[in-house]
Order: structure tokens, then sequence, then C-alpha cells
């Protein structure tokens, strides 16, 4: 028995499979407060590092304007292009129009709406706002979107105000009548100085000319007035405002190619998906809004909050694991004293090391990532009893399931880290000096 | 007692005058599976560049020359501090000797790395301690394959030998009892079934029965004295009991790390 049998692949084999099958017994069939500590400290950084991260994704969500209650959305691919001029227009879907009443018409689909967003600056028609001072032109985000008989929440306003239908639009002539309605968001009507029932122009516009038309006729100009139907809490402090689509299209000269930025439906999420995704082939399908986590390299509070948790969580992660499993291998000195006395090389005593450290922490961290996500459902419904629930502003923290490898990822780039200590401590272990004791 | 005259037999194809003989043509040399030269040893010479001050090393053997041939049961006598543990990890090759030269089946250890050591150690030395030294987490089975691992003996050989080695001490009922759930007896015997399992040419035992009462210790003793015998294996035994080196072939008394007289 005493040449040497395997390759060095068995060998290695063995010693992973016996590093494994030793941490596996410590674990389960001995007392083993070390490894406990370990995986209760690598699962709750995980856990709070995931947390912070959710809600960092919940603060970079899109803003206002995805604070929709669509079933799917459907929003042009990301070409990846970058371009150094910021407010440079992202790619669009064209046909909007035409294609929504095609997906609204499809069983299992109760309503489809495209939606522009469009900057437009306004001011009250009449040239001075509610208290009578001179107005001042604002930029608010107007969203265009076709209203159906249902209320519908689209950027966090509510579609209820504006009436049914899109008869500017005409077929794809843009000759129809306009209806010059308009729904504001609470900081919107504020910061333009007006109220429910007051008129509205894009700034720039003669006011005299402007105070002798009315809704009625406003299709015969070419920049019409609206009215304010109605103002409302979108949530957020953001000004946005909701018009019929074809005229925002007009405005803002979307209706050559009836572009608009996404298509929103409402109904079964597998009818109205498959639905969209026929006829928008290229784009992307997204279901039930789900949150982009790349949306958050475009907020700098979101990406702040979650690098410096990702920054506190490998650190204190790292630190946690270098120290117990450190200490772990302290007391394990005799053990690897006996591997040493039985034949294992240094870098094989090292290897069962390094596998009992890396294993402790992958194991830490995909706990903590359950943990995570319980701990992110529990934020929001404390959040929604308390402030959330108050402001309706939803959602604090949001999962996504990129969070799970991402904590996988973290919990092995933290051991990784972590695992020169207790292979530093490990190979300042003398056989004679544990075997004599 | 048990009886384990034929079961720690070992194949006469792997027995260490074989190999000895490969190796090396002078038939007296070959003869001898351990033979020690002159060997000296100071603890504290190499403890660290940075160290600066007075010289704090202490002699731990002085010209110590010793043979042990195959089959042969070798008693190290001597109080604490006489040098016998540090002949047994000179033999092992877990030291190396400051002076003299250490050959280990014709293979002089002090030339070797500490790589070629370790390799020497797996194939060809088997160590029993006095503390048992288990690992406690594995069974009785799974410390007894732990030579095997780095062997790379497939698991299933593994476990067929370190069933038959734990049968042939008397623990085939125990294969997977932790260490914790022995008695002192029981672990002496997985530890010496773990010396076993790589088939040694040379076992070497540092106060096997110092932790065990008089009945368990002869016991064991039994186990590792036939192991030598009927395995045609170099045995060396280290004890501070005259009753435990009772069982060897003869007894090499130390005093402060030199050979006080050979009883050869």
């Amino acid at each position: 028995m005493s040449d040497e049998r395997g390759g060095r692949g068995s060998r290695w084999l063995g010693v992973v499979g016996f590093s494994l099958d030793r941490l596996w017994k410590r674990a389960t069939r001995t007392r083993s407060g070390r490894i406990a500590a370990t995986t209760a400290a690598v699962a709750m950084t995980i856990a709070l590092l995931v947390i912070v991260t959710g809600i960092a994704l919940a603060l970079a969500d899109g803003g206002v304007t995805t604070e929709t209650d669509a079933d799917v959305r459907v929003a042009p691919e990301d070409t990846g292009s970058l371009t150094a001029v910021d407010g440079v227009e992202g790619p669009r879907l064209g046909e909007t129009n035409q294609r929504a009443e095609t997906i609204a018409a499809a069983d299992g689909v109760d309503h489809a709406t495209p939606m522009l967003v469009e900057k437009v600056r306004l001011e009250a028609a009449n040239g001075s706002d509610a208290n009578g001072a001179a107005s001042e032109p604002r930029t608010i985000l107007v969203i265009g979107v076709v209203p159906d008989e249902e209320p519908r929440t689209v950027a966090g306003l509510s579609t209820g105000a504006l009436e049914p239908g899109d008869p500017h639009y005409a077929g794809g002539t843009y000759a129809g009548a306009q209806r010059g309605e308009i729904v504001l968001s609470a900081t919107a009507a504020d910061r333009l100085g007006v109220s429910d029932g007051d008129r509205l122009a894009p700034a720039g516009l003669d006011p005299a000319e402007i105070a002798d038309g009315d809704a009625a006729d406003a299709d015969s100009r070419p920049a019409p007035t609206v009215t304010v139907t109605a103002v409302e809490d979108a949530g957020g402090d953001a000004p946005v405002a909701l018009a019929p689509l074809s005229e925002v299209q007009t405005v803002s000269g979307a209706s050559d190619g009836e572009l608009a930025d996404s298509v929103l439906v409402w109904g079964d999420d597998e009818d109205a998906a498959a639905v969209a995704g026929e006829a928008y082939p290229e784009a992307a399908v997204e279901t039930d809004a789900g949150t982009d986590p790349s949306s958050l390299f475009d907020d700098g509070l979101a990406f702040a909050t979650s690098a410096l948790a990702l920054v506190v969580g490998v650190t204190i992660c790292a630190s946690f694991v270098a120290t117990t499993t450190g200490m772990t291998v302290d007391q394990d000195r005799r053990t690897l004293a006996v591997l040493e006395s039985v034949g294992f090389p240094t870098g094989s005593r090292l290897a069962v090391v390094a596998l009992s450290t890396i294993v402790t922490t992958l194991f830490g961290a995909l706990l903590g990532a359950a943990l995570g996500f319980l701990g992110i459902e529990a934020v929001n419904a404390v959040a929604a009893s308390t402030v959330a629930g108050a402001s309706g502003s939803g959602a604090v923290a949001q999962t996504h399931p990129l969070l799970l490898p991402y904590a996988v990822v973290v919990g092995l780039a933290s051991g990784l880290i972590a695992v020169p200590y207790p292979l530093a401590v490990a190979h300042r272990t003398t056989v004679l000096e544990e075997v004599g004791r | 007692m048990i009886d384990l005259h034929l079961s720690l037999r070992r194949t006469a194809s792997t027995s260490g005058a074989t190999r000895a003989d490969d190796r090396d043509g002078s038939s007296e040399d070959s003869a001898a599976a351990v033979r020690l030269e002159a060997v000296g040893h100071e603890y504290g010479t190499d403890s660290g560049r940075l160290r600066s001050g007075p010289d704090s090393s202490v002699t731990a053997l002085e010209d110590v020359s010793l043979e042990i041939r195959p089959g042969e049961v070798v008693g190290l006598k001597g109080p604490s501090g006489s040098g016998k543990s540090t002949i047994l990890h000179s033999v092992a090759g877990l030291l190396v000797p400051t002076e003299g030269r250490v050959d280990v089946l014709g293979t002089d250890v002090t030339e070797l790395s500490a790589r070629e050591r370790t390799r020497l150690r797996r194939q060809h030395v088997g160590i029993v301690f006095q503390r048992f030294h288990l690992l406690p987490s594995l069974s009785s089975r799974a410390n007894v394959a732990l030579p095997l691992v780095q062997a790379g003996v497939p698991r299933s050989r593994r476990r067929r030998r370190a069933e038959s080695l734990l049968e042939e001490v008397g623990l085939g009922d125990r294969t997977t009892h932790l260490p914790g759930e022995l008695s002192g007896g029981e672990c002496q015997r997985v530890a010496i079934a773990r010396a076993l399992a790589t088939d040694p040419d040379v076992i070497v035992a540092d106060e096997p029965t110092g932790e065990l009462d008089t009945t368990t210790g002869a016991e064991v003793l039994d186990l590792l004295t036939d192991a030598g015998r009927d395995g045609d294996r170099a045995v060396l035994v280290a004890s501070h009991d005259d009753a435990t080196l009772e069982v060897a072939d003869r007894v090499i008394p130390l005093r402060d790390g030199r050979v006080v007289t050979d009883e050869r």
C-alpha cells in the first residue's frame, strides 16, 4: 500500500472531498460554534447589504414616470451606445399608436397605450397665476397617454380625469379635435401657480392671442391651450402631467413616426407579454415593471448608497470572516499538525483551510441573501404602515433576482479577501509544537 | 486480547528490506530500515534570522547512532528531555537534525526537501502519538483513511481499507463512531490503524501507552509489536515506562541526548 496510487487530480479530489466532508461533519455532528459564528456574521452582513441595495434600487427606480400599475411595459432595447452629450434622447418605439391599438384588441389584454415623455415649458395662459402675480414659464414632464374607460395609473397620476380615447390622432392624420386636457401633479400645479380648471399654454406665445381662444377651437392653433382637469398627488415631488398622447406628439414633433418612449399594457401578464412581444419583437418586454438594476448608475444618491453599502459590506464581511476563521484555524492547529504528520504537504493543508473558509462564507452569503429578501419585505411592511403609507409613495425597497448572485459574489469576494489571514495562521503551525503538547 | 498475527502481516513485495535492496548494493546497509549516524540536534539554532542576543539553543541529541532492522521492535528509554521524541521526529522526517545522517530505507532524510520528507513519511512511516491526535469531527473510519486521501486512493477503496484495518484492531463495530465516543484504548487502536493505512515500512510510537491503563496499554503494545514483527516493519517505541519497553527486542537508553548503552 505504500506506493502513491492516484494522480494529481485524484489527490486534489480527495483533499476537496475531505475538506467538505470535515466541514459538514463539524457543522452537523459536533458543536462547532466557530462555523456558526462565521456563517451568522456573513449572513447578517450580506442581509444588510441586500436590504440597503434594495433601498437604493427603489431610490433609482427611474423616477415618477415608472410609477404605473401596468402589467407589461415595452421599451426599446438599450443600444449600448454612449453619448458624451447629456440630455440626448434615447431610442424610442415607432408606430406606437397603431400597434398599441392592435395590442389592446388582443385576447387577454384590457388596455394598451403608448407613453411619450416630453419636457414642455408651460405657463398660465392668462399670463398670471392664481394669486394674480405674473406667471413664470416652468418645465413640466408631460406624459402622453391614451386613456380608456378604466382609470389607470401612469407616472403616479390617474388617467381617470382625462376623457377616454384620443380623437386628435384620427387614424394617423393628427387632424382630429384636440381635447386640450391635462392632469397635473400637485408639484407641477404648485410651480405653475395654477389649479383645477385653469388654462395653460406653451411658453412663448402671445398672451393676448391665447386669451381670445378657447379649448373648443384650440385644434386650429399650432400650440393650443390646455385646461387643467385635475390636480393629483403623484406620490413624489416631480412636476409631471398627463395629457392625450397625440396632442403631446403634435407639440413635440413625435407625431412623425408615431413615436413613444414605451408602450404600457394592462391585462393578463403572459398574454400581454406575448402580444407585446409580437408587436415589438426587437424591444424589451418587462413584466410587472421590474426595476432595472443598471438604473443605479444613473441616480447619484442611489449609486452612492449602494456603493457605500458594498464597500462597508465587503469590509465588515471580510473582517468577520478573517477574524472568526483565523480563530477557528488557531483552534485547528492540532488538526493541521496531524495532517502534516500523515503526509499532507503544505499546499494540501492550506487548501483545506481555504476551502473551509470559502465554503463557509458562501453558505453564509446564501443565507444572508435569503434573510435580505425577507428583510426587504419587512422594511416595506414597516414603511407601508408608517411613512410610505402616509405619503402614498409605495415600496421603499425593491427586490431583484440579480440580488442573489450579487450577494453570492460579494460573499465570495469577502471570503477571498479574508482567506490570507487564516492561511497565514495555518502556515505558521509547526507540527512538533502541536503534537508535542 | 486480540489475535492479530495473520491480519497485520504485510505483503513481501512492499517490505522495506526489499526496497532497500533495490536502492543500495550494500547488504549491511540494506539490512537496516532505519539508521542514524552521529546525529546531533540543537533546538533554537534556526529560530529566526531577526533574533539577536545570546545563543539560547538547547542540545537535544548528541552523537547518536543506531540501527533498526525490518521486523525489529526497538525501545527508546529515558527520562523527559533525554531526546527520545527528537529521534522519533528525525526518523519521521518531522525535523531535520542539525548534525549527522538519518537513513530511512536507504534514503538520507536530512538531504530531502520538506516536500520530499512529507512524501517519504506518507509512503513509508506511520506515526502513533501518546495523545492519539485523531480528528474529532471525523469518524473512526475517516480518521484511518486520512493518510490515503493525499495518496490519491479512491474513496471506495479508502473505506474498504479503513474498515479492514479497524476490523483487524478489533473495532469493526466502531467504524462510524467519532473519537469523542470512544475510550482511550479504542482511540489508540484507531491511531494504530491509521498509522498502518499506507502499509508503512517504519512505525514510530511516542509513549503509545502513556494515556492508557495497564491492561489497555498491553493490548495496544501487542498490536504494535505484531504489526512490526508479523509485518516485517521496523518499530521504534519511545517510553519512560519499563513495562512498556519489555515488549521490545532491544532497548536503547538515552540520557541528556546521548545513547548510554546499546543493549543489542
